[in-house]
């Protein structure tokens, strides 16, 4: 369970965002207005439709995408980052060293083996051991006799497994997943979860994440229902 | 179907652009050749208008000749037109600017000429021929391209001078050369200018460059040459039977009409004989054997005559100038023993004299006051190397004296000789060769008096041959006496008649040439530039059929789903596949059809180039469109089966993809061939090609074109294969954090699909295949840089010359050129260089120069002394023995005589090879087999072939002088050489050129070919650019999951972008190094050849060139791919 008290400033800090897209002459307001903060260590869960903004919010937070309107405050070690007022280049900066995303589809790098995967971020980096840092943590997934696999002879959950490994291994500030499950069985996806939460727990991560699985809001701590581009909250 | 075809509009759209592309260029190839053959057509029938048939004679022969074959024709309309005509060459000189034309075609024509091209322009053109009233100068009609030349205008004055014809041949002893006797020169005013085409292009020589051409009134040349109502020339018009009907035709109306006279020959009757005598003073040896034959076969009797000039008859210190000596032969056994008539005492005995024994007549031995058996000297002119005098000696004994009496007192042995035989005195004689007028007593002008030229001593017939038969004859008279049963006037009528019908026309020079015949078989061409175009454009129609693959490819694997769910719902592959290959054929179909209009304009544009850009690779600019349906037909068929072919290829993967994974939507269609299988053809087609090019290289196969061709598919087949293998194999793994971790990832991307990356490379490497194949071919010193060294193309002259009319001095000595003209000043000039004099059968340009198809190219008689000096390079020879100009001496037997062309032409030009024999016929008629023994390497040699002198004098006897000059003197001289050569014998045409800038015309040309198909490797280039920018953009929308991955995890665009680019940049190297080692390869066998040298540095900047196109065109692709939002790709599979 993340911390939530006030002698901690929250680790995201989302002031009045909105996310307005625009096909021809139509607006189509995904986000309006939503002002929330995300704490370290927790795992808020994000509920809604298809379309209902998820993944946008997740992109915003990630940097992916920028918002129409709003603030993105992230507290760093060194201060807060204004994610709205970075350029785009800073913000592939701020991913590269603040952020682990997981996908619904796993997006491996169908060219690069297991290892190479998990080792891309630190490599991008410039870390120095990131066999070892990968190899340890494709251990802790349970991969760590498929390091040199490719990842089109994986099944579906060792493939998403890979995908945790690569978020984590550049111990990033949070981790930004998006519908993990959404590809995998319920037995599967239900495992990949688990392994998602002891992961990102033991390693103290807040954890933000889009999915329409009610039982895997069971597990949040915060949960919220994205409904008409506003944010509601419904546990926590 | 149909919605099919509209609703994956753009991958079909693609697909039937690549067909269309692959039809432009093939079916385009084939217009090309089409379009060059038809405008040869055209130049043909436009410079030769209604004309069929020419006659032309090297001697004058009766006008009404003409009249009489025009008069056969009227009661057969055979032949709709004859025209007598006088076709000479020479110079012209603009008599003011002294401005000068070469080679400038002069005829010398009537009214009737003209009706050879009906239009009004040039009915009306005959007025002009007419001198007006007040008019100086006869009339000259010119055509532009001498207007231009001569920069002269209408009622400007020109000076045309020309070859004299005089009936002794000028290298006969008593021929005349001097410049005065060999040139006559005519003033005439400029009347009309006509433009180049018809009667203004008229030319009997197939070449499609405008010929300089000067119309004069056919009356003021005949006075001028002092041929009055004789012609050279007879031109026919028969369109209404056939070119060999009318052949045939001719040659017998002809024969019917022909008198002896018009041979040259003469029968004079006498008492008691009849004798065969010519004006041209010597029987040609053709004549006597006939004349013999005939005589043999009537049983007619013959006594044979060979009269000589003797310098001197000298015995016992005394000496009796420039006497006449006669060789008697009979055909019969002379009755031996007394009684014998006095007329025939000196035959029996001159028959019976032996080796080394000569009568006297009583007044020579009485001068000499020679006795039977005292040793008689005689001395004598022959005409030596270079046409000088030499002085020969010969010693005889003294067989007997003859009485002044009977056929010893017939003064008409000797041949009537204008200048000599009509001198009153002998101190009058006006003789060609040196008299010393001071040896010549009063006892000499006695006996002229008495006896004229009547012999003075006689020889057997063997010795007569001996000492002074040559090529133009051995006898000066035949005579007959009556056959059996016949008196001599029936003897002379039955002889006559045998004679005429007999005789062999062609030996004559009385040959009708179905000119336009030949002209439109020539204009086929010497190079089928339909081949060459498809030859260069095979890469380019392989790149176009492998896009239409790519595309096809594409068009399917995105189709995988839909396949898929066809399969599973009961669908047979069969059917299926049918049903792609239908969408194919209608793709195909009208894709080809689009090709068609693009062919068009393909060859269209090609014509547009050979006329302006690459002019200097045709020297025309009549060249023009010719479409033919036959060529569009063809184009059309085999452009469909390529392209079917190529998408055949695609979809017979179908059947080899499960159902699941087509449903599921596998876009691997890419066929599994074993990387084993693939290694297996690397390394057998590697081993192949070398086995090729060793053999190539120790050969002399290195510059064949099926050698190139061959070493270079294999190669490439070979390149690609290994290629393959390697993308195929899981050679790399390693981190991608550097630079090199980003090539190695760019690099293993390529592996994901090897066979469109396969495809990519292959078509820039074709591209690239031909570029470097061709820029390797180059010539670098097309300017005016070529070697003075001996063994250069150059053989170390720097000048070379050619003469309109023939000289007969001998330029490198200093009485030859004081007879030729040369000042004290010029002498100076002059005095430091080496001229070696060549002989000269005009005929067809066979260089590259030459469009047509030559039938009978030009012949050089090549002299000792050349072949002594050698030089020049020798790109290939039968036999690597000794000296390759030796060669020219070999004996190959009757009818076969050794010669050396220039490799290019042969090979090109006039389709042959080492040892290969070019038949053609002699002057005699006789076929000539010219074997080609030592091919020259880029030599100056290139528009003629070479035999030796010995063998040009004696197969074209009349042929006199030299035409062709090389000219050896030291570079900062040339220019004064030139000018004084050009200067002194500009009566002769004298036209001096650079050897550099003769070997720079040539190659030019070659340069120029190169440069367009250099331009067709552009296109290919332009393909497989645009290849390359497809399968980026296809990998890239394949993808974009994987790229919006990596941007969100932080990878930078510029990051993504220069992956991107690595990835093209590597399968651009891969190909371009491909494509470039492998026509290195390919040309190597060519450029290791002595004399040959690469362009290394232009190379190596067309390469760079090719990167950089290569890379801007990915980039272009990239930049749109990284444009376009990846997010959303984040969220699909």
């Amino acid at each position: 369970m993340g911390s939530r008290d006030s002698a901690h400033k929250p680790l995201i800090r989302i002031s009045s965002l909105s996310k307005i897209y625009r096909e021809g002459d139509q607006h189509h307001v995904v986000l309006d207005g939503i002002t929330e903060d995300f704490y370290g260590g927790e795992f808020v869960c994000l509920h809604g439709k298809s379309g209902s903004g998820k993944s946008t919010l997740l992109n915003l937070i990630a940097g992916i995408d920028a918002p129409s309107d709003g603030d993105i405050l992230i507290h760093a070690a060194d201060g807060e980052i204004a994610l709205n007022r970075l350029t785009e280049r800073e913000r592939t900066l701020f991913r590269r060293n603040h952020v682990g995303f997981v996908f619904q589809f796993f997006n491996l790098i169908p060219t690069l083996t297991v290892i190479e995967n998990v080792t891309l971020p630190l490599n991008l980096m410039g870390k120095r051991n990131a066999q070892k840092s990968a190899a340890s943590l494709l251990d802790a997934v349970g991969l760590g006799a498929r390091t040199d696999t490719y990842p089109d002879k994986l099944s579906g959950g060792e493939q998403q497994r890979v995908a945790i490994a690569r978020a984590l291994v550049h111990n990033p500030r949070f981790l930004l997943a998006d519908e993990p499950t959404g590809n995998l069985d319920a037995e599967t996806g239900e495992s990949v979860l688990t392994l998602l939460l002891r992961l990102s727990r033991s390693a103290g991560k807040t954890l933000v994440m889009a999915t329409h699985a009610t039982e895997i809001a069971e597990r949040a701590d915060r949960v919220f229902h994205i409904d008409g581009g506003k944010l509601i909250l419904h546990k926590g | 179907m149909r919605r099919s075809l509209i609703h994956f509009w753009q991958i079909h759209l693609a697909v039937l652009l690549g067909a269309a592309v692959a039809t432009a260029v093939l079916t385009g190839a084939l217009l090309v050749g089409d379009s060059v053959r038809g405008s040869l057509r055209d130049l043909t029938l436009n410079r030769l208008g209604n004309i069929d048939h020419v006659m032309l004679s090297e001697r004058f022969f009766r006008e009404t000749l003409a009249t009489q074959l025009g008069a056969s024709s009227a009661t057969d309309v055979s032949y709709e037109r004859v025209v007598p005509a006088m076709l000479l060459s020479g110079t012209a000189v603009n008599a003011t600017t002294k401005m000068r034309a070469s080679r400038v075609q002069i005829q010398g024509i009537d009214e009737r000429f003209f009706g050879f091209w009906s239009s009004p322009e040039t009915d009306e053109l005959n007025e002009f021929l007419k001198k007006k009233s007040g008019q100086l100068f006869p009339s000259v009609v010119i055509n532009q391209s001498l207007k231009k030349e001569l920069n002269v205008e209408v009622g400007g004055t020109l000076l045309i001078s020309f070859q004299r014809q005089n009936e002794i041949h000028p290298e006969f002893l008593l021929g005349r050369r001097d410049t005065l006797d060999v040139l006559q020169t005519l003033r005439l005013s400029v009347s009309k200018i006509i433009p180049n085409s018809g009667v203004g292009q008229f030319g009997l020589r197939p070449h499609q460059s405008s010929p300089f051409n000067a119309y004069v009134s056919l009356s003021v040349l005949q006075k001028a040459l002092d041929q009055e109502a004789k012609v050279n020339a007879i031109l026919i018009s028969s369109p209404k039977i056939s070119a060999a009907d009318a052949t045939e035709r001719l040659e017998k109306e002809l024969r019917q009409v022909l008198t002896l006279d018009d041979f040259g020959l003469i029968l004079r009757q006498a008492d008691d004989y009849v004798s065969l005598e010519t004006s041209q003073f010597v029987l040609k040896p053709n004549i006597i054997k006939l004349a013999k034959t005939v005589a043999a076969e009537n049983e007619i009797p013959v006594t044979t005559v060979m009269t000589y000039l003797a310098n001197e008859i000298s015995t016992n210190g005394k000496t009796v100038p420039y006497s006449t000596i006669t060789a008697l032969g009979v055909n019969e056994e002379m009755p031996e023993g007394t009684g014998e008539p006095p007329d025939n005492q000196v035959l029996f005995r001159a028959a019976r004299l032996g080796e080394g024994e000569i009568l006297l007549n009583e007044w020579a031995a009485g001068e000499l006051a020679a006795q039977p058996g005292d040793r008689i000297d005689v001395s004598y002119y022959v005409i030596g190397h270079e046409e000088q005098y030499l002085t020969k000696y010969a010693q005889f004994r003294l067989k007997g004296v003859v009485s002044l009496t009977g056929l010893a007192a017939d003064r008409e042995l000797t041949p009537k000789f204008p200048g000599v035989h009509d001198a009153d005195d002998m101190s009058d004689w006006d003789a060609p060769f040196p008299v010393n007028f001071n040896r010549i007593r009063s006892e000499d002008e006695a006996y002229w008096d008495e006896f004229g030229a009547t012999p003075k001593a006689f020889v057997s017939a063997e010795t007569g041959e001996r000492l002074w038969s040559s090529r133009f004859g051995s006898l000066t008279a035949i005579r007959f006496g009556s056959m059996p049963g016949e008196d001599l006037e029936r003897t002379q009528t039955i002889f006559q008649e045998q004679l005429r019908k007999t005789i062999n026309l062609e030996q004559i020079g009385f040959v009708f040439q179905p000119v336009k015949e030949q002209g439109l078989a020539a204009a086929s061409g010497a190079t089928d530039f339909s081949m060459l175009f498809i030859g260069f454009s095979l890469f380019l129609i392989v790149s176009a059929a492998l896009l239409v693959g790519l595309l096809f490819r594409l068009g399917v694997e995105g189709r995988a789903g839909e396949i898929g769910i066809l399969l599973a719902s009961g669908y047979t592959l069969s059917t299926v596949r049918w049903r792609f290959m239908i969408e194919g054929s209608i793709l195909a179909g009208i894709g080809a059809a689009i090709g068609l209009v693009g062919a068009i304009g393909y060859a269209w544009l090609m014509m547009a180039g050979l006329r302006t850009w690459w002019i200097a690779a045709v020297g025309t600019q009549f060249l023009s469109l010719h479409v033919s349906p036959f060529s569009l037909s063809l184009g059309y068929l085999i452009s469909i089966i390529v392209v079917l072919a190529s998408i055949g290829w695609t979809i017979r993967r179908l059947g080899k993809i499960s159902i699941r994974s087509l449903v599921a939507g596998a876009t691997e269609f890419e066929e599994q061939t074993s990387g084993r299988v693939v290694r297996i053809i690397a390394f057998a087609t590697t081993g192949i090609a070398l086995a090729l090019f060793l053999f190539a290289l120790n050969t002399d196969a290195s510059s064949s074109p099926a050698f190139f061709f061959a070493i270079g598919t294999l190669l490439l087949i070979a390149g690609f294969s290994f290629l393959s293998s390697w993308l195929k194999s899981d050679a790399v793994s390693e981190d991608s954090s550097s630079r090199r971790g980003l090539v190695r990832l760019g690099v293993r991307n390529c592996g994901c699909h090897p066979g469109r990356s396969i495809l990519c490379a292959a078509l820039v490497g074709c591209a690239c295949f031909v570029i470097v194949a061709v820029g390797a071919n180059r010539h670098g010193d097309s300017g005016h840089s070529a070697s003075l060294e001996q063994t250069s193309g150059t053989g170390g002259f720097s000048l070379v010359a050619e003469a309109d009319i023939p000289l007969h001095h001998d330029l490198n000595s200093e009485s030859g050129r004081f007879e030729l003209g040369f000042s004290d000043r010029d002498e100076a000039v002059v005095a430091q260089s080496q001229i070696i004099p060549l002989r000269v059968l005009p005929g067809e340009d066979a260089s590259c120069l030459n469009l047509y198809q030559p039938q009978n190219p030009r012949i050089l008689g090549v002299p000792d002394n050349l072949i002594a000096r050698g030089g020049f390079q020798f790109q290939s020879r039968v036999n690597k023995e000794g000296s390759a100009w030796r060669l020219l001496y070999e004996e190959l037997g009757e009818g076969v005589v050794p010669a050396i062309g220039d490799y290019n032409s042969v090979m090109w030009i006039l389709h042959l090879g080492l040892g290969e024999n070019l038949v053609m016929r002699d002057e005699l008629g006789e076929p000539l087999k010219l074997r080609l023994l030592g091919l020259l390497q880029g030599s100056i040699f290139q528009s003629e072939l070479l035999i030796s002198e010995a063998n040009f004098t004696k197969h074209f006897p009349s042929q006199s002088g030299y035409r062709y000059f090389l000219i050896q003197t030291p570079p900062k001289d040339a220019e004064e050489v030139t000018q004084v050569l050009e200067n002194v014998l500009r009566d002769h045409g004298f036209d001096v050129t650079s050897t550099a800038e003769k070997l720079a015309n040539y190659r030019t040309v070659e340069n120029t070919y190169l440069s367009t198909f250099q331009t067709l490797g552009g296109f290919g280039l332009l393909l497989g650019t645009l290849g390359l920018g497809l399968i980026l953009l296809r990998n890239a929308i394949e993808r974009r999951g994987e790229l919006a991955t990596l941007r969100a995890i932080g990878f930078r665009r510029s990051t993504l972008s220069a992956m991107l680019l690595i990835e093209n940049a590597f399968l651009l190297l891969t190909g371009m190094a491909i494509g470039a080692v492998s026509a290195l390869i390919a040309v190597a066998p060519h450029i290791l050849t002595p004399g040959s040298h690469v362009l290394w540095t232009s190379l190596a900047g067309t390469l760079g060139v090719v990167f950089c196109v290569g890379l801007t065109a990915s980039a272009i692709a990239v930049y749109f791919v990284l444009r376009t939002p990846l997010l959303p790709a984040l969220k699909t599979e």
